[in-house]
């Protein structure tokens, strides 16, 4: 049974393996070598034994055919109607196939399956609120993302990310060592603006260990700066592990079901060793589902919820702004019209749309905030979930998926989307770069540093003596 | 012959329907699986509960769920059609009277005018199903030969029913297809997607308990359905 040298169903565990992948720049050998790389049809048959259960098999089997689900996708709305994104069609033509055939398909299928479940769909659930039957496609995508991983059909980049995880317990390269040294920079360069705030690395017992999405260290460390500034101005008692401090999961975007687990279990390991009171991720959603909602049982965790309270970074700054330990300047609230971006991951898929407006109530000037529409558990996604953003091969699928997002941004007349979510954060600047809409995007943290209230006993000295 | 069919064989029909849909349920619930299905079923047993009628509830109301309400016109034929199928046996007059003389049972009914209505609903709603199949680009290109066979399937007990009634044409071709296909409807309702009138609520109560105790216990009142 050939497989190739690049793309097999072997995954990345080494450096090296993980190096000889990167340097076939956007996977040109990695993707012909695909073409040739048989299906094994005996281990596939065992997977679906062991793991196709009457949850997937009944909805296979008893989709109704009614199309409901064509409008809720929005695939399917932005490819103009174009029948062969309905969601009922997607599924049933490739994971549909697979199981009816009882895993006797050949390669170009495995391709088609991995066309699909990365180019023609995100994993935002929303198709299954829209089923008379409950039958949520996403989850059998995310699903079928298994199948295909584990044959080696999945997108040169998504390999790439599940070899990183497994390599670096990070979905990109950054050691124990870089994120260390990442921390201690970050909090010398504020010295001069905030003297005596620290990023205090394995600090047991504190009230909260917080984690993060490897992008931050690796291309964004001003992201840690303002996380750590207000955890500094709301005097939060907080660590960081050294080790177990990535939150994401790009193995669970790949279908790498085991990588999935070595990377939540470094998270949850780092909880067992520093016992905080709780864990705070950043402001990201798929990191969010990857290790608070999924990962637990990932694990086998039989609670279903991780070792300690997990929350997202909205709900920990939802507290502090509604306890007062972060004060908004009035003046400064935002006078310009804003609209939030409900990310899928802890939105319809962990019911968090209270908080975010929450938010929204303390920092926007009131009628300045404009809801989108659909919003809450029925937003679109942004385009670019479910890994989708970071894939080459279906870049131009995206662009024309995320005109849903423009059309509901332009809509509402907004200058400014906030969008606590990486994934939602990438895909609107991608979309401005695309559609130029003339809007400006950002997080939560940039926003609430320039209007907090800073107290008297954290300004810098000089200051004072003037 | 009428008495052979509407004694032995009503019997075995009955029988592979009640048994048939028996094992599909617990086939079902034992297929499922917490770590697979991600959902930790047995630990959140109020949450679950809760989240599981949730969601059947808001489903099984015309338009009580946001998926109904995107659709108005469909709503209305799809409601038409399933309580037209479920009311109209259930509750027919001529029902009733097989159960009075054969065991004495004073079963409800509903007038032969309301049946007659329903009857009506259900044909018509079906044709409109139909056309819907043919005509929408996004039903077309999922619906098999299949579907047509059920839906087919489906109404030929209510046509001949209707015709029997009403006495158009032979009555005893009409009452024997009726009570034929009206069996063979039974029968096929375990083997096939039919099974959905039990299937409906096993997977809205899955969804509706992924929801509860995983998805979105976090939000006020559950997930809005």
């Amino acid at each position: 049974m050939p497989e190739g040298i690049l793309c097999n169903r072997t995954p990345i565990n080494t450096k090296e393996q993980l190096d000889a992948v990167l340097a076939d720049k956007g996977g040109k050998q990695y993707y012909q070598e695909m073409e040739k790389l048989e299906v094994d049809v005996e281990k596939l048959q065992k997977t679906l034994q062991d793991t196709c259960k009457s949850r997937i098999r009944t909805w296979l089997e008893m989709c109704a055919h009614c199309g409901l689900c064509a409008d809720s996708c929005f695939f399917y709305l932005a490819n103009k109607k174009d029948p062969t994104q309905v969601p009922s069609y997607k599924i049933i033509t490739t994971l549909g196939k697979i199981v009816e055939k009882n895993g006797v398909v050949d390669t170009a299928h495995m391709i088609k399956c991995m066309d699909t479940a990365w180019g023609k769909c995100t994993c935002c659930n929303r198709c299954g609120s829209f089923c008379p039957y409950g039958i949520d496609m996403g989850v059998m995508f995310s699903y079928l993302r298994g199948l295909c991983f584990s044959q080696g059909f999945v997108p040169w980049e998504m390999k790439i990310g599940s070899g990183m995880h497994r390599v670096f317990r990070a979905q990109m390269d950054v050691t124990p060592e870089d994120w260390v040294e990442t921390c201690e920079w970050m909090a010398e360069e504020q010295q001069d603006e905030w003297p005596g705030l620290e990023i205090p690395v394995d600090k047991e017992g504190a009230d909260i260990m917080y984690t993060v999405n490897a992008r931050e260290p690796k291309h964004y460390p001003e992201d840690i700066a303002e996380a750590a500034i207000l955890f500094h101005i709301a005097g939060e008692n907080w660590t960081v592990p050294s080790l177990g401090w990535e939150q994401t999961s790009l193995t669970m975007f790949a279908g790498d079901w085991e990588g999935c687990k070595l990377q939540v279990q470094s998270v949850y390991d780092a909880i067992e060793r520093l016992k905080p009171k709780r864990v705070i991720g950043t402001e990201c959603g798929h990191a969010h589902r990857g290790t608070v909602i999924e990962g637990p049982y990932w694990v086998g965790r039989e609670d279903g919820r991780p070792p300690a309270p997990y929350i997202h970074y909205v709900e920990w700054l939802a507290e502090a702004l509604r306890t007062g330990k972060i004060k908004i300047d009035p003046a400064k609230k935002l006078k310009i019209p804003v609209t939030i971006q409900d990310s899928c991951n802890y939105i319809r898929n962990h019911g968090l749309k209270d908080i975010t407006r929450e938010i929204m109530s303390y920092i926007v000037e009131p009628g300045y905030f404009i809801e989108m529409y659909p919003n809450k558990e029925y937003n679109f996604c942004c385009g670019g979930g479910g890994g989708l953003n970071g894939i080459g091969r279906y870049r131009q699928w995206r662009n024309t998926g995320m005109k849903v997002k423009r059309d509901q941004i332009i809509a509402t007349g907004a200058k400014l989307v906030i969008a606590p979510c990486h994934n939602c954060w990438d895909a609107i600047r991608d979309l401005e770069e695309v559609y130029e809409l003339g809007i400006k995007w950002s997080f939560l943290k940039p926003i609430i540093i320039k209007m907090a209230v800073i107290p008297e006993h954290l300004r810098p000295q000089e200051e004072e003596e003037e | 012959m009428y008495n052979f069919i509407t004694g032995p064989l009503l019997w075995i029909t009955f029988a592979i329907f009640f048994i048939g849909l028996t094992v599909r349920v617990v086939l079902y619930i034992r297929g499922l699986d917490w770590r697979l299905d991600r959902v930790a079923y047995r630990v959140y047993p109020s949450l679950g509960i809760k989240g599981a009628l949730s969601s059947i509830f808001h489903w099984l109301v015309p338009f009580g769920s946001h998926g109904w309400r995107a659709k108005p016109l469909y709503t209305i034929i799809f409601f038409i059609f399933h309580i037209g199928l479920v009311v109209t046996p259930l509750f027919l007059a001529g029902h009733a009277v097989i159960l009075k003389e054969r065991w004495g049972i004073n079963w409800p009914t509903i007038p032969m005018l309301l049946a007659d209505a329903l009857t009506i609903g259900v044909m018509v709603t079906a044709v409109f199903i139909a056309i819907r199949r043919i005509g929408l680009p996004e039903v077309r290109i999922i619906t098999t030969a299949y579907d047509y066979f059920l839906l087919v399937l489906t109404v030929l007990p209510f046509f001949s029913g209707f015709m029997a009634a009403h006495q158009f044409g032979d009555y005893v071709f009409w009452n024997y297809t009726h009570i034929l296909s009206g069996m063979a409807l039974l029968i096929a309702i375990p083997f096939t997607k039919l099974f959905h009138v039990v299937g409906y609520f096993l997977s809205r109560a899955q969804l509706g308990m992924d929801f509860g105790i995983k998805r979105a216990y976090k939000a006020k009142g559950g997930f809005a359905w």
